[in-house]
């Protein structure tokens, strides 16, 4: 298995520049997600590395080796597609097998790698079928199959999981982060599901216009999202953004005055903001609990899921709120509710949408 | 509301007994359709059929039973008649389908300029035939056309060479012509398959590190198998068919070098008024056909298990 460095790649489609300046360094054995909304230029990067398609500038190396110039097959990469690319007239087998034919490997060693493949992805009695007979989540591990058996360096996915159903996308989320601990292999995975990211990432790459917006681990995007724009992608149900005016700053932190009037202190580094600029209040839905000194919400949607209550309404004017309480909270549609967050709990947003960094945020979790 | 339900089960009971049965109904339908084909179709090959076992001509007919198609089965010349219409088919189809092959795979090719040479293709498709095959009239005449001409000036041939004048060069004058013709509809059908198949799976194969002709034999040709055999069996049943072309170019000459079953029938039923071995010939045709179509379908099947996505 292989590192994986990628050093200020830019990619261009005529005037319309895509990618900028992208600089990552993978480590070996690192599940890594790219994540971001559509068109940010996920899946141009990830097809960049698996020479498919060619950087405008910078540079790929892989394992020590520099290989922005290589044909894929020499990069000792494999890659699963959205879509499966799997081939409808081969059976599954020969679907598994293709790259070792390619390769003319001798009939004994292809089945010897064919058959570990499919005894890891449960596809031993599904050898003969072809794939128009298999299930979605059947057909995704023989894309994956066809990866495994090339040994790769690199394990590329572009959003392998979108094709299926919420409950098989669940199941097989488990059993890519298995598959990944059981081939200790460098992955590189594409996705615009966030919690995909979440579950699955040893390090989370944001990407959002083509730019990298944040690298890092889950719960460090989670605790201390560098941007907005990061705040607002990553947790469920997004991160509450609510317009304030910066009414003072000191030592402690800055005080503000968030929409709808209430007055909070937020211990957060304030070097960049000076009393009356406004910014904005990051506050993430599972951080409010129900109480009598906060902000008051009015609640217009309300969603009891069980185990929790999503709460939707309004906060002042018409900034939407969102909170989730406890399941069998006593909450009424149409009927005002309070609502604490603790301070050290807020993110505060610049006029830029820079975050001024926490001062008691949760310690990172590896 | 117990008034709205029981109107709309009268109403429905009306309805019913009013509507006519659904298979008269159906019939009604088809009807119509069923007596065009039958009055275009199915009564000329009748009379066909009934003419075959006659000896017809301006003047009359007389049964004769199966005396014309003894005829045919002795005749050595319509034997060869029917050797070299399998020969000009077999000839003439695999030229267009390896022609229309190389030519939607070039179509196909990521290069500038593709949308103009794809309308390119499309003239000798859509001129019509007699105008198409009086331009290669003119092509192959050996006193004003340029391939005679182009044969002297690089020396070839001593003086004008008349392609059409002799039985070997005529004939594959003709074949030449017939592909002219025939082959853009191939490529065309091809090239809409080919714009079938997944970009992903030839990603998915180039990244494994299979080569253009790999993927080619291993993605193009399998994902593309049934248009390229059933477009085999319609460009056969078309060359076999095919009239007009050596008409005009030869009229089956000459010495009949060009003749064939098709040709041969007209000539025998129109050009000579012999009704009833022309029908034979005509009758003959239909069940070479139907076998060749049957084989064929065999061989979609197979094609279709072999390929195919279950």
């Amino acid at each position: 298995m292989a590192t994986l460095s990628l050093n200020a790649i830019t990619k261009s489609f005529g005037a319309a520049k895509v990618l900028h300046d992208i600089s990552l360094a993978i480590e070996d054995k690192e599940f890594v997600v790219f994540v971001g909304p559509s068109g940010c230029g996920k899946s141009t990067l990830l097809r960049i590395i698996a020479g498919l398609e060619e950087a405008t500038s910078g540079s790929i190396v892989i394992d020590g080796a520099d290989v922005s110039a290589a044909p894929p097959v020499e990069r000792g990469i494999s890659m699963v597609f959205q879509s499966y690319a799997l081939y409808p007239h081969l059976s599954v087998y020969e679907n598994i097998a293709f790259p070792l034919r390619v390769q003319k490997m001798e009939k004994a060693d292809m089945d010897a790698r064919v058959q570990r493949a499919a005894d890891i992805l449960q596809l031993t009695e599904k050898l003969h079928l072809k794939p128009g007979q298999l299930s979605g989540g059947q057909r995704q591990r023989v894309a994956i199959g066809r990866s495994i058996v090339r040994n790769p360096k690199v394990f590329l996915f572009d959003e392998p999981l979108s094709n299926l159903d919420a409950a098989l996308r669940g199941d097989m989320r488990v059993e890519l982060s298995q598959l990944h601990q059981s081939l200790d292999a460098t992955m590189v995975y594409v996705t615009h599901d966030q919690v995909e990211a979440m579950t699955m990432a040893d390090r989370i790459v944001v990407l959002n216009g083509g730019r990298v917006e944040q690298f890092g681990s889950p719960m460090e995007l989670y605790h201390h999202p560098r941007t907005k724009f990061v705040a607002s992608f990553i947790g469920q149900p997004n991160m509450n953004l609510i317009p304030a005016k910066v009414l003072g700053v000191d030592g402690t932190g800055v005080q503000v005055e968030i929409e709808g009037g209430h007055r909070m202190v937020l211990p957060v580094e304030a070097a960049t903001v000076n009393a009356g600029d406004r910014v904005e209040v990051g506050i993430r839905p599972e951080h409010v609990s129900i109480g009598n000194d906060g902000f008051e919400i009015s609640v217009n949607v309300l969603e009891r899921l069980g185990g929790v209550s999503i709460t939707y309404g309004t906060i002042g004017e018409a900034t939407r709120f969102c909170a989730s309480l406890p399941g069998d909270a006593a909450i009424s549609k149409d009927v005002p509710l309070k609502l604490n967050v603790a301070p050290h709990d807020c993110h505060v947003f610049d006029a830029a949408g820079d975050v001024l960094r926490r001062k008691s945020a949760p310690a990172l979790v590896a | 509301m117990a008034d709205i339900a029981t109107d709309y089960a009268a109403q429905g009971t009306k309805a019913k007994t009013k509507s006519l049965p659904e298979a008269v109904f159906a019939w009604l339908l088809i009807g119509p359709a069923m007596l065009f084909i039958a009055v275009i179709v199915a009564w000329p090959l009748a009379e066909t059929i009934r003419l075959s076992f006659m000896e017809a001509r301006l003047g009359g007919e007389q049964y004769v039973g199966l005396a014309n198609y003894q005829e045919l089965a002795e005749s050595k010349k319509f034997h060869q008649t029917v050797v070299r219409t399998f020969y000009w088919m077999f000839l003439s189809v695999g030229l267009k389908l390896i022609l229309g092959l190389i030519g939607a795979t070039l179509l196909n090719a990521a290069v500038p300029g593709r949308g103009l040479f794809r309308v390119l293709v499309m003239p000798p498709w859509i001129i019509p035939m007699a105008i198409g095959m009086i331009g290669w009239l003119w092509l192959y005449n050996g006193y004003f056309g340029v391939l005679s001409g182009t044969m002297m000036t690089l020396g070839i041939t001593d003086g004008p060479f008349e392609f059409l004048a002799y039985k070997q060069s005529a004939f594959y004058s003709a074949v030449v012509a017939d592909v002219w013709v025939g082959t853009p509809m191939v490529t065309l059908f091809f090239l809409a398959a080919m714009q079938g198949v997944s970009r992903d799976l030839y990603e998915a194969a180039w990244v494994d590190g299979a080569g253009r002709w790999y993927r080619f034999r291993r993605i193009t040709i399998p994902q593309i198998m049934p248009v390229i055999v059933s477009m085999s069996l319609l460009s056969a049943i078309f060359t076999f068919n095919s009239f007009e072309i050596i008409w005009i170019l030869t009229e089956g000459g000459p010495r009949g070098a060009t003749t064939t079953l098709i040709v041969d029938t007209y000539k025998t039923a129109i050009s000579n008024f012999k009704f009833g071995q022309g029908s034979a010939r005509a009758v003959i045709i239909v069940i070479l056909l139907g076998i060749f179509s049957l084989l064929y379908l065999n061989v979609l099947k197979f094609v279709n298990r072999k390929y195919g996505t279950k």
